[in-house]
């Protein structure tokens, strides 16, 4: 039985620059009980036409034909409908899943105010009491403990917010989840666990879920039809199986090979001739524990950097495993709690002026967000022109533009059309490829990238890993990546340190950490990671959540497995 | 959230109490650096009321003595904050030998009266309206009325009070001319006075309220839209919530917040901002003590009314700091 017809919906954005069609003669339908994803890249409207079957566009959008049927109110079309009877259908009948790790919940109610506020604004007044069994029941369902209904928000994890907006979308039983990227913003082991429970819910109630997301190895592990779109059109659509085995459509073929695997193919050429940097260690970590009050960030590490053959080295792990930390400790906007850093024979923390801003030109550093590091104030190239004079790299204006725009090209970005914009009129890869450019333009001796591209839009994710890698081959920098990404890691790194609360459980060549993890958390982050691979068990909430509790508890959590060395970096870890 | 750490309300009164200490040793450094001698101007007065003053340098030094001004520095700066610690500012220059804090005392109440109540109003009636400036089921009258009556706040106070004061007082007779209470009546608790009070002091409020409501409503306005395009804002629209309900507890429960701040820190500028409009009105507050203090160069009255706005502003601020976890529950006071 078809729940949600969706019969050939055009949406428009008027503006002052004329009409934009973000969707146009989209038709769908949404049998119950049904898994349907929606996948395409930002911007792509898969967003737009899911919240117009709530009429929830966002002004001054606004559907300018087509019919989308709901068939519990008796096939009416909810464009129809009046402004009361709309909201009456919301969370009733359709219910919305916001990506909710960051932002969702009203951050000065407590989580049960926010489930019973949704349950009363439909069914009127309801006895405390029944309220309160209600929403105990609720978050159980989606693994939460009942107490989490007195806490705020900030009280929360990630994962956990991700969870209360499951509860509060299933809490009156709807017809319909819209789930829109409800795991972006989740680490892979959390996002396996959240995904899972999601399904969980959505089998128990029997609804139908609209999956919006830009992942598709999620994808192929969480839906049953799939709906590629793109530009606001349907490009493809059939069962996830047909699409992902059999796909017809270019793009389609695109955001398949654009999904990072472990093994499989690399998606970057080896240069035959690798650029030689200088000989002598360029960092190394002395014994370095990072502690912020009775929290142990990281724990007691050496290791060092040979800067004569140029290497990328990962340190991968969950939110929290202290791989940050590590980061801006090698930036020194960190000092170690104990232990020295030194880059090139000098304590970072103790250097004199003039070598700290030698220090400040040779480390630089790539981060998650590409959109906070430009000032929204100036165009781009102001970002790029500024570092370069200030450290007295400028020999001319001339100079300045040349090195600019060999810095663009060098990450495959056309210097004509970026350079003079302003950042919110660049798109996320582009930005991040401007961050890389402008890191390039110093000459550094190390790159640190702290989750380079875990913002951007997955398909453009290689051709950034791909720049960043040319760094290592074409001009002789040493990088540190700093990821969750396995997959990512496996392909571009010469040696991967994974850490877990702060320790380094497993080190070594990439073919081995990661093409066959022996550390149980490292089996269990390679376990989470979804892939396009139908026939691969991909394991309940239930397992994901006992992988954790058994690493948490067991003894194998706090000792290190080394899997082989590399010439040019030595690790040690201290007890 | 709940009890406040000890070790936290320690910090905090200590600072409370050095920023007061900080703030009374400049209002006390400040007028000394003026060339002015008090001394002097007392003894003008006394010329110009008698026509000649023999003995003048007699009278001034016994003058001088009276005031204190004739110790060395940090004697006068000891006697200073040992006399404002229990709230002895001296003796008036103007109206010598009243104490300053008697006509301090005089004045407060009516100030804090009209104060409170018009800042009050102000600022419900201010962030209420900006907030209907941007919820998206504001009538569009309303949409259309706030920004035209956001003129007002252009108007400097001094006119939007002798303007109120032209229509209803002057030509439609509605409200008193001036004062704080009516001849008539008994300064007590009686009804008939409360009554004249209320109403003498309702033009005055108003006065105050046209021409700074828009400062709330412009800074709720910048608030809300960025509470608008907060995420729980369309999930609460998501779960099928009442417009209404999501204004209250979803979108200004989250706006007010910095707001709060801001009420505390105006409530000592508010002294200084009713200044002339008490002056017009020839009410008998803060307002218009300080003003005649400044005309008179009478100091110790300056410092005074100076020494209560700081206590004012420190002690709102102070309450707000402790407070502010029961409002917003992610503030912790510091363990």
């Amino acid at each position: 039985m078809t729940i949600l017809d969706i019969k050939n919906i055009s949406i428009d954005f008027p503006t002052s620059k004329g009409v934009v069609h973000a969707v146009s003669n989209f038709s769908l339908s949404v049998p119950q009980g049904r898994r349907v994803g929606f996948i395409g890249e930002s911007g792509s409207g898969k967003t737009t036409t899911a919240l117009a079957a709530m009429r929830m566009l966002a002004a001054p959008g606004y559907v300018s034909e087509g019919e989308i049927h709901l068939h519990s109110l008796g096939d009416t079309n909810v464009l129809e409908l009046s402004d009361d009877e709309m909201r009456r259908v919301r969370l009733k009948k359709i219910a919305y899943i916001p990506q909710g790790a960051m932002n969702s919940l009203n951050p000065v109610m407590r989580i049960e105010n926010q489930i019973w506020d949704g349950i009363v604004a439909h069914e009127g007044h309801v006895e405390r009491a029944e309220l309160q069994r209600r929403s105990r029941t609720v978050l159980e369902s989606v693994g939460l403990p009942a107490s989490v209904g007195r806490l705020y928000p900030h009280e929360l994890s990630g994962g956990m917010k991700q969870r209360v907006c499951i509860a509060i979308g299933v809490c009156l039983k709807p017809d319909l989840l819209i789930a829109d990227e409800p795991t972006s913003a989740l680490d892979v082991i959390t996002q396996r666990q959240v995904m899972q429970t999601l399904r969980e819910v959505q089998e128990t109630i029997g609804a139908g879920l609209i999956l919006i997301g830009h992942d598709m190895g999620l994808m192929a592990q969480s839906v049953d039809d799939l709906a590629v779109m793109k530009l606001g059109k349907l490009v493809e659509y059939g069962t996830v199986r047909q699409i992902i085995e059999n796909p017809q459509h270019e793009y389609t073929k695109q955001l398949i090979s654009s999904v990072p695997l472990v093994g499989g193919e690399s998606f970057i050429e080896s240069t035959p001739e690798i650029l030689r940097g200088e000989a002598g260690p360029l960092l190394e970590f002395d014994k370095v524990t990072k502690r912020y009050g009775n929290v142990t960030a990281l724990h007691p590490l050496s290791f060092s950097l040979d800067g004569e053959v140029p290497k990328i080295i990962s340190v991968v792990g969950q939110s929290g495993s202290g791989k940050s930390t590590m980061g801006s400790l090698m930036l020194g906007f960190n000092a170690p709690t104990e232990g020295t850093v030194t880059f090139r024979g000098k304590d970072i923390n103790r250097l004199n002026k003039a070598d700290a801003l030698t220090f400040r030109k040779d480390v630089q550093a790539v981060f998650q967000d590409p959109y906070a590091c430009f000032n929204p104030f100036y165009r781009v190239d102001h970002a790029l022109k500024f570092p370069f004079k200030r450290f007295g790299l400028a020999k001319s204006e001339s100079h300045t533009r040349q090195a600019m725009e060999e810095a663009c090209v060098a990450v495959g970005l056309d210097p004509s059309l970026v350079l003079r914009r302003y950042p919110h009129q660049l798109s996320g890869g582009q930005r991040q490829r401007l961050i890389v450019a402008r890191a390039l333009m110093l000459s550094p001796k190390l790159l640190i990238a702290d989750e380079p591209v875990s913002m951007v839009d997955a398909s453009l994710r290689a051709a950034i890993l791909k720049n960043i890698h040319d760094l290592k081959d074409k001009h002789g920098i040493s990088i540190l990546y700093i990821t969750h990404d396995l997959a990512t890691a496996y392909h571009v790194s010469d040696y991967v340190m994974v850490l877990y609360h702060g320790r380094v459980v497993e080190a070594g060549p990439p073919k081995e950490v990661i093409g066959s993890p022996q550390h149980p958390y490292t089996r269990l982050l390679i376990d989470s990671i979804p892939w396009p691979d139908l026939d691969r068990d991909w394991g309940s909430a239930k397992d994901a959540a006992a992988g954790l509790d058994a690493l948490a508890t067991g003894e194998a959590a706090a000792q290190s497995v080394f899997r082989g060395d590399i010439t040019g970096f030595d690790l040690s870890v201290h007890a | 959230m709940g009890r406040i750490p000890s070790s936290y309300l320690g910090n905090r009164i200590v600072t409370l109490f050095l920023t007061i200490f900080i703030a009374a040793t400049l209002i006390w450094i400040i007028p000394r650096l003026s060339p002015v001698d008090p001394a002097e101007i007392a003894l003008g007065r006394m010329a110009a009321g008698a026509g000649t003053v023999g003995n003048s340098e007699d009278i001034l030094a016994q003058l001088r003595a009276q005031l204190g001004i004739d110790q060395p520095w940090f004697v006068q700066y000891a006697k200073y904050l040992w006399g404002i610690v229990q709230f002895d500012f001296g003796l008036s220059t103007a109206n010598f030998p009243t104490p300053v804090s008697a006509l301090i005392a005089n004045a407060l109440p009516w100030t804090l009266g009209l104060m409170l109540i018009s800042i009050t109003i102000t600022f419900f009636i201010g962030n209420l309206l900006g907030a209907l400036m941007v919820w998206d089921h504001s009538p569009k009258l309303v949409k259309v009325a706030i920004p035209a009556a956001m003129v007002l706040t252009s108007i400097p106070p001094i006119l939007s009070a002798l303007l109120l004061m032209w229509i209803f007082s002057a030509k439609l007779r509605l409200f008193p001319l001036t004062g704080a209470y009516g001849l008539t009546v008994e300064p007590g608790w009686t009804w008939d006075f409360v009554q004249s009070v209320l109403y003498h002091g309702f033009l005055p409020a108003l006065s105050i309220v046209v021409v700074t409501f828009g400062f709330w409503a412009l800074g709720m306005r910048g608030l809300m839209i960025g509470v608008q395009g907060e995420d729980y804002t369309t999930l609460a629209k998501a779960k099928g919530l009442r417009p209404r309900y999501i204004l209250y507890k979803y979108m200004i429960r989250n706006a007010i917040l910095p707001q709060i701040t801001a009420f505390a820190l105006k409530i000592g500028m508010l002294i200084a901002g009713q200044v002339l409009v008490e002056r017009i009105f020839a009410y008998n507050g803060m307002g218009k003590l300080l003003y005649d203090a400044i005309l008179d160069q009478d100091f110790p009255v300056i410092q005074g009314v100076s020494f209560v706005i700081i206590l004012m502003t420190a002690f709102s601020v102070f309450l707000v700091d402790l407070i502010y976890p029961l409002i917003d529950p992610r503030i912790r006071h510091g363990r």
